[in-house]
């Protein structure tokens, strides 16, 4: 399976890309491929992809989007990410 | 063929290129993955320095207004913009410096017990800009800039993260992680100070207690904020202007338009650069990253400020306005500083906030609005007050200076270093 994920964050440049280079150790784990783009909170509109990924603070400002977001509230906490890439995984891929 | 060689090594968007090249390869990523990754860095490369060029089209123009209309030099801070502005002068030396720095960084966190790994690119990016350009300005040749700009830059990434790690425990209750942003010991200190200052006052509750509007939330989107402030600060200038001066300086049948358009280009231009740097940060770090993990691995990862916001958003909000007032009467006080601080809308957003949160934890949400003021006072007049220390209109850069306090910290370190072997600050 290959999912298409774009961290976004204030400037597209320091959390987001954190973000999403757990998303890709985490996919690594479970067997999915990861084809990853960081983008900052002005330029995410317009974009497509399976999934954004974000903290809850910058994904208040994309709910209006048709896109699934992950949200983080603790960016520091490996087990809530962990746990929530991986119940996106799974919902994916029993649809 | 040597002349070739030399070329491809000191043309900073191959440096990076090959680099990553070199960091894909040790993380055995497939060919296809390697292809792409190393060519969308020098993509990235080229990008930042179109994006600049955009940048300064629409900044001098304004520059000049400001400075027939005031009689003053105005700048903003910006360390990303004022890097990309110097890679065509000092592209090979910030390209080694970045890469090595980060070298030392990891002979530092394996042999010492600073386990902090420095993974902000960006940042590594603007300090080592900014180490060529204090070394450049020194006399220093690009060998000697190489050398000492790595060093000094391989030990600021785990002394500064060293710093303010107590701090770090004291806001998130862990240790697992350190500060890697170069405005960390300025946000750390008056964070500190603005939350022991509230505390005189008696308690103040959390700011996570009370309720921030939402609409308050639009300036979380960077390039709305930016334009907003870069507006207001064009036409101010262009009212207080005379007729004359706006028609020499900006001409066009509408300078009022113009300026729009001008205030308008200097945001693009950045939205573009960052757009390159994002491109080449988004291939080079996952492989230091990857390389790090390898070689250290009870290592802290040093982070972007954002990843402290989630535990006071409010305090982030209520700095960030705080430290805009601050920042506001430094720029109003510009007649009597060395040069005037226009309203550096990143700075003070990312550092204000964090100070917000800093504050909230010493000194709930009075200290958040103390600590954010105090950061937005005292950061922009210590870049007022260190602008003599690098000239960098040298390079063709005009208006632009550097942002971060760690950065100009270090720049008066090795100023004041310098005048024990001779070289004087003029």
């Amino acid at each position: 399976m290959k999912l298409k994920v774009i961290g976004v964050c204030g400037m597209g440049l320091g959390t987001s890309l954190l973000l999403l280079s757990e998303v890709e150790s985490i996919a690594r784990k479970y067997g999915v491929e990861i084809e990853g783009e960081v983008v900052d909170l002005g330029s995410v509109r317009g974009k497509t992809c399976d999934v954004i990924i974000s903290s809850s603070e910058i994904a208040k400002e994309l709910k209006d989007l048709k896109i699934p977001i992950i949200e983080i509230k603790n960016m520091l906490d490996k087990r809530e990410i962990e746990a929530k890439v991986k119940e996106f995984i799974e919902s994916i891929r029993k649809s | 063929m040597l002349d070739f060689i030399v070329s491809f090594l000191s043309n900073p968007a191959f440096i990076v290129g090959l680099v990553v090249f070199l960091g894909l390869i040790a993380l055995r990523e497939s060919f296809s993955n390697v292809l792409k990754g190393t060519i969308k860095a020098i993509i990235g490369f080229l990008i930042l320095q179109g994006g600049v060029t955009i940048l300064i089209n629409g900044l001098v123009p304004f520059s000049n207004l400001f400075t027939a209309v005031f009689h003053l030099n105005g700048i903003v801070a910006e360390d990303n913009s004022l890097a990309a502005a110097v890679q065509p002068m000092l592209g090979t030396q910030t390209a080694y410096i970045m890469v090595f720095s980060f070298l030392i960084n990891l002979l530092l966190a394996r042999i010492t017990k600073f386990k902090y790994i420095f993974l902000t690119g960006h940042m590594m990016f603007s300090f080592a800009a900014e180490m060529a350009i204090v070394l450049d300005i020194m006399g220093a040749n690009v060998w000697q800039a190489i050398l000492i700009g790595s060093v000094v830059e391989g030990v600021s990434m785990v002394l500064f993260p060293a710093f303010s790690q107590p701090f770090v425990r004291k806001v998130t209750g862990s240790d697992d992680i350190a500060f890697g942003f170069w405005g960390s010991s300025w946000i750390s200190i008056w964070g500190w100070i603005g939350g022991k200052i509230s505390s005189i006052f008696g308690k103040s509750g959390s700011s996570e207690e009370i309720e921030v509007p939402e609409t308050l939330s639009f300036f979380k989107d960077m390039s709305i904020m930016m334009s907003i402030v870069m507006l207001l600060v064009y036409l101010v200038t262009a009212i207080f202007a005379k007729p004359s001066d706006l028609q020499q300086v900006i001409g066009g049948k509408s300078p009022f338009l113009t300026l729009i358009l001008d205030a308008l280009t200097f945001v693009a231009g950045i939205l573009i650069l960052l757009q390159g740097v994002r491109m080449f940060l988004a291939e080079l770090i996952p492989s230091f990253k990857g390389i790090a993990d390898k070689l250290i691995p009870n290592a802290k990862p040093a982070l972007d400020v954002p990843v402290f916001y989630s535990y006071a958003p409010n305090a982030v909000t209520l700095g960030f306005l705080a430290a805009v007032i601050g920042g506001l009467i430094v720029t109003f006080m510009g007649k009597f500083l060395p040069v005037t601080v226009l309203p550096s809308v990143i700075g003070l957003f990312f550092m204000g906030g964090a100070a917000g949160v800093w504050g909230n934890a010493y000194g709930g949400k009075r200290g958040a609005i103390i600590g954010g003021f105090l950061l937005g006072f005292t950061w922009m007049l210590l870049v007022a007050l260190a602008y003599p220390l690098a000239d960098v209109t040298r390079y063709g850069v005009k208006g632009l200076w550097f942002a971060t306090p760690d950065s100009i910290i270090v720049t008066i370190i090795m100023r004041l270093a310098g005048l024990l072997f001779g070289i004087p600050i003029k």
